[in-house]
């Protein structure tokens, strides 16, 4: 039996339903509508900003972009100091296990005992400790193979130099954080450091960068430098140097060589040394750029300049003669002596044989004042133009203190201090033909233009003078080279300690020019201590300057000046040139 | 009035999906080029450690050791060594090469 009921007569809808009930259901739902509506305006327009910057922190990131430091390069472009990449090892303390038996391998990786590397790691309250700075690729490379947990690798730079020892202190170096510290690293260190950049990526869930946010920031990278140094050159003097400290078992020694047309410094060399790539356990003894930083009493080297200045006077000519004996001369009291007593000098021979008395009897004839002017034109007691840490400007007392013994010891170099570096340029007086020529360590093409101190013909006689220093019957025969003529002058000082001068303590140098007709470099040598027997500049320090004048004039491509005996038939036969 | 409007929701579906795509591409190559940027500046630095080592292997002072040792060589003196000079640019009158 079926019975088919109406929709319209259904019993179930035949009680009547209020109409509030409807009316409530649409107010409801128009109510969360609106709360929609509210929300959407909130999180969109009011909200916006808070709800932008919670979804960047999820997926935004912002990237540092490292600029690299600019490179350090001798004269011909050669690399001197460069950076590198190198990885440094950092860890999570308290994610290491301690007892991975890789730690060990870790630790012998690192070159480090392990207790150290357990000791970096035990304190578990850091969440970042270094467990070794700039460590060289190929070690990190193993370092990332043994997937340690709990030790990462950050990129950093490193600082190579491939010259070592031999330029180490006209370069410098820099500390871990890419920030020079001595040298011509310290010195343009603004120059050469770069400014990091940064951008501001989106990455992805697997950590890929898929869209930049802002404008880039670029990296600025650091300028690179151009030294004057010739890599050659700088090589040579430092191994020559080297060879004459230790042969004659002196305390240090230091050599500058100037190019006396440019005024460049192609190079500047202290023994001791140390290496820049591997600097542990470093002495003062070995960081000091004694060139620079140390001043002595320059002793004989002076006397050139008085000659200079009797003649520019007219005091003088070259060939006039003074009467040195008894190779003593009493001023104020007080007795200077020759050491070897000659009788009638002239002025030439004065020099080359470097009598005290005979500078003493010129220097009396002068104003201290002159004296002084001319000192300090020759940059005697002032600071020298060379942008570098900790370079000193010797000593020289006002005239107007000077009592008429300290007039004439100053004559011959006691009474006054001076660096190597200043007596250097100040040579570059006589290899100028009378111009002061300002130094640079930086590379230049243009020929420096001098300051003048001496007339022309005055410079060139003292230069005749130095030239007969060394050659027979001069104090520094020892300079003579194969090929070049050579003018110097030597001196010996005995070394001061306290108020006195020490007993047996020497230092020893030469300053001289090369070739003498027309000449393009200035070498000076200094050795300090030497303590085997030789102490006088004439047999320690001149050989030092042969050799390096050799060497340079000859990679400078000068040809040379004297006629050489030729030497090619005598070795064998097979020998082709 | 229907037919259009089909038409012009398939039209907004296809604009949509090619939207996605177009975006999902261009997320692919941004990848690609700064994987690609990453690479040439590991190169990059790669070649600025060769070109240290390149250095350090021909400073002056290896040279000299492996010269002398190695190749029994010598420091050349004025003595064994012939100048030339070359005519058309000596600013000097050419002397005699020196010998």
């Amino acid at each position: 039996m079926s019975r088919s009921i109406n929709y319209t007569s259904s019993p179930l809808l035949a009680s009547k339903t209020p109409v509030w009930r409807s009316k409530f259901i649409v107010a409801c739902l128009a109510l969360a509508f609106a709360g929609l509506a509210g929300r959407a305006a909130y999180v969109q327009v009011f909200g916006n900003e808070f709800f932008q910057r919670q979804g960047e922190v999820r997926f935004a990131r912002t990237l540092e972009l490292p600029a690299n430091r600019g490179k350090v390069l001798d004269r011909n472009g050669l690399i001197l100091a460069s950076s590198v990449v190198a990885q440094s090892i950092w860890a999570i303390p308290e994610d290491v296990d301690k007892n991975d038996p890789k730690l060990a391998k870790l630790a012998r990786l690192l070159d480090m005992p392990l207790p150290e590397l357990r000791r970096k790691l035990a304190n578990e309250d850091k969440t970042f400790v270094w467990v070794q700075r700039q460590v060289d690729e190929p070690v990190a490379r193993q370092i990332a193979a043994l997937e340690i947990k709990g030790i990462y690798q950050r990129r950093e730079y490193k600082r190579e130099y491939p010259e070592g020892e031999a330029a180490a202190h006209v370069v410098g170096f820099t500390n871990v954080e890419d920030r020079g510290q001595e040298g011509v690293e310290l010195t343009f260190n603004e120059q050469l450091s770069g400014r990091n950049g940064s951008r501001r990526v989106i990455k992805d869930r697997l950590g890929r960068v898929v869209e930049d946010v802002r404008d880039v920031v670029p990296p600025v990278d650091g300028r690179d430098l151009q030294l004057s140094i010739d890599s050659k050159v700088q090589f040579f003097a430092y191994q020559k140097l080297k060879d004459a400290v230790q042969a004659h078992k002196a305390k240090a020694g230091s050599v500058v060589v100037i190019d006396t047309i440019t005024g460049e410094v192609l190079a500047l060399a202290n023994y001791p040394s140390y290496n820049p790539n591997r600097r542990r356990n470093l002495t003062g003894e070995q960081l000091r750029n004694r060139v620079l930083t140390d001043s002595f009493e320059p002793g004989s080297i002076m006397k050139p300049f008085i000659a200079a200045l009797a003649l520019e006077k007219g005091l003088v000519r070259p060939d006039t003669p003074i009467n040195t004996a008894p190779g003593r001369i009493t001023i104020g009291g007080s007795t200077i002596s020759d050491s070897h007593p000659n009788n009638v000098l002239t002025v030439n021979e004065v020099i080359q044989k470097s009598s005290n008395v005979g500078t003493v009897k010129m220097a009396m004839q002068m104003s201290p004042r002159e004296m002084w002017e001319t000192y300090a034109q020759a940059g005697f007691g002032q600071k020298p133009q060379v942008p570098f840490p900790g370079a000193v400007s010797g000593r020289l007392r006002p005239y107007k203190t000077w009592r008429p013994i300290e007039q004439a010891t100053m004559s011959y170099g006691y009474g006054l201090s001076t660096s190597l570096f200043q007596l250097a340029q100040a040579y570059t007086v006589f290899a100028r033909d009378g111009e002061l020529v300002p130094v640079t360590l930086l590379k230049t093409d243009e020929p420096a233009t001098g300051v003048r101190v001496f007339s022309e013909k005055n410079a060139q006689a003292v230069r005749h003078m130095l030239a007969m220093a060394t050659s027979a019957g001069g104090t520094a025969v020892k300079a003579q080279t194969i090929g070049y003529s050579v003018g110097g002058k030597t001196g010996t000082a005995r070394k001061q300690e306290g108020k006195g001068y020490a007993d047996k303590k020497y230092r020893a140098w030469f300053v001289g020019l090369a070739p003498v007709e027309k000449p393009r470099i200035v070498v000076a040598v200094m050795v300090d201590e030497p303590n085997n027997g030789q102490f006088y500049g004439g047999l320690v320090a001149a050989p030092v300057f042969s050799e390096t004048v050799q060497q340079t004039l000859r990679i400078l491509g000068v040809q040379p000046d004297m006629s050489v005996k030729p030497q090619i038939v005598t070795e064998v036969v097979e020998e082709s040139f | 009035m229907i037919r259009l409007n089909l038409v012009l929701l398939l039209a907004v579906l296809a604009s949509a999906f090619y939207l996605v795509h177009t975006q999902y591409e261009s997320r692919r190559l941004y990848t690609a080029i700064d994987r690609a940027q990453a690479q040439a500046r590991k190169l990059e630095s790669e070649h600025e450690q060769l070109q240290v080592q390149k250095r350090a292997q021909a400073t002056p002072s290896r040279v000299q050791q492996l010269a002398t040792r190695q190749l029994d060589m010598r420091p050349v003196t004025p003595g064994i060594t012939e100048y030339v000079v070359m005519p058309a640019s000596a600013p000097a009158p050419a002397t005699e090469a020196a010998r």
